[in-house]
């Protein structure tokens, strides 16, 4: 299936030079005396990286069978990445080339949304929001309630995120995994 | 931000500025008639057709006007002088954000003006609007050179299909100043969005449209305003086989590409007999200028 230049949106995904894609941003340019274009910034759900394109409008790509799946991670072997989808109870694994920033946010259990390809996984979001609990930090100051300061804390994926003074050892704290910023405890 | 009212009176002030400016400067204004017996013979530009009944089931064709420019010229060739109109005009199968089917133009024209000091009257046209960010003013060869490191005016058809290539885009155009526009879209227009105000001239005599023709460039001219074209003008062709010679092109050009063709507009061609005075005229889309006034 294939969709032509007047069908783009945000969102949309399609092939290009054999990689699945989605796009971020479709602009329609029609210089006065020339023909009209389409303008299209696009995101490689693979390497994740932007790239952009212009084509003629009337132009057509081929459509990318993506689908985005809300699945529970299971579990990690150290090498992959076990995922469940729990409508069919169906299990994927990634690879940790994979993986990206969800690495940092994931705990067992977790639902997430994995991104697959030709029914092959190839990416997951994790939450925006997750719970996790601080292995690791400095003592923080007796009555800093207030929040003022800020020091690093390491969660327990491996994640260091900045937290308030008061934050110890064993709290259980929400992070927004889109800016990897504290946002309070749990 | 400021409400409808608001907005409405802005709009008010800025062709009342646009008048007073012309007034002060003996630019005439002009009103010429929208409905025309023949289409636009631009080639990426579509006329709308109308059914127009001049007695009972006695009715005929005719084309709204995509611009004023023929019927101004044919009053600069019987000796009006400096004139300027603020009109409507209407194309057909436009779509985008920033297109559409009707839209407000303002055009003009000044006798004995190169396309340089034509250049200069319109940033002073700035200045007066309030528009008084810097303006730069650049050659089509040269912003191609500084931001792409392309010899556009000394690349042929195939050096334009490899540099296509390169950049990973379909090189499968049969014109070539239509790759040189996809280049210019894709990798000059961007950069733009930074800039103010920029005047870019001497475009590849390719895509001369109706602009005289000096060795590889066209002395034609496009102003963008953060990387939004808002004008397009012309040192102007004169005789009237000139202009003949390219709406032939032009409609050649139509017909390979399967578009639909008029007949020529022998009256102007005729009206132009004895031609024009040497004259830069340009076409100001006044609708996107409002908005980049704000921005």
């Amino acid at each position: 299936m294939n969709y032509s230049t007047s069908q783009f949106k945000n969102g949309l995904k399609l092939m290009l030079d054999g990689n699945p894609c989605s796009i971020v941003n479709n602009e329609i340019v029609k210089p006065g005396k020339g023909q009209a274009f389409n303008r299209v910034k696009f995101k490689d759900l693979i390497t994740g990286k932007t790239l952009e394109k212009t084509f003629k409008s009337g132009e057509s790509l081929e459509a990318a069978d993506v689908m985005e799946l809300e699945m529970q991670y299971l579990y990690s072997d150290g090498e992959k990445w076990h995922f469940m989808d729990p409508a069919s109870f169906e299990q994927f694994d990634l690879g940790e080339e994979s993986m990206g920033a969800a690495l940092n946010y994931l705990v067992e259990q977790d639902n997430c949304i994995v991104t697959l390809w030709n029914n092959n996984p190839i990416s997951v979001s994790p939450p925006n929001h997750v719970t996790l609990e601080v292995i690791d930090t400095d003592p923080g100051l007796k009555g800093d309630t207030a929040g003022t300061g800020g020091k690093p804390a390491t969660l327990n994926t491996g994640v260091v995120v900045q937290v308030p003074l008061f934050v110890a050892i064993g709290d259980r704290v929400k992070v927004d995994t889109r800016t990897n910023e504290y946002t309070g405890r749990a | 931000m400021p409400n409808f009212k608001e907005k409405l009176i802005h709009y008010q002030y800025l062709i009342r500025n646009i008048r007073d400016f012309f007034y002060s400067h003996n630019v005439v204004e002009v009103v010429t008639s929208s409905l025309l017996v023949s289409p636009t013979t631009d080639v990426y530009i579509d006329s709308i057709e109308v059914s127009v009944n001049h007695a009972l089931s006695k009715s005929s064709k005719f084309y709204l006007h995509t611009s004023p420019e023929l019927e101004m010229k044919r009053l600069l060739s019987r000796g009006s002088g400096d004139i300027f109109q603020i009109c409507q005009v209407f194309r057909d199968n436009e779509h985008g954000r920033i297109n559409s089917n009707e839209f407000t133009m303002l055009e003009y024209y000044r006798v004995g003006f190169d396309m340089h000091q034509l250049i200069d009257e319109i940033k002073e046209l700035l200045i007066t609007l309030g528009k008084d960010d810097a303006i730069k003013k650049i050659s089509y060869a040269q912003v191609f050179s500084d931001i792409a490191k392309i010899d556009i005016l000394n690349s042929d058809f195939e050096d334009l299909k490899n540099i296509l290539e390169s950049h990973g885009l379909n090189s499968d155009y049969e014109y070539i100043e239509d790759m040189q526009m996809v280049l210019f879209v894709h990798l000059i227009e961007p950069k733009l969005k930074t800039i103010p105000v920029c005047f870019i001239y001497d475009f590849p005599k390719q895509q001369a449209a109706l602009a005289q023709i000096d060795g590889l460039v066209a002395h034609r001219f496009e102003m963008y305003i953060k990387g939004t074209e808002i004008a397009n003008g012309y040192q102007e062709i004169q005789t009237s086989k000139e202009y003949r010679d390219r709406f032939e092109i032009e409609l050649d050009k139509r017909k390979s590409l399967s578009k639909s063709i008029g007949s020529l507009d022998e009256d102007f061609l005729d009206d132009l007999e004895d031609g024009l005075p040497p004259c830069s005229g340009v076409a100001i889309g006044i609708d996107r200028l409002f908005t980049s006034l704000s921005l």
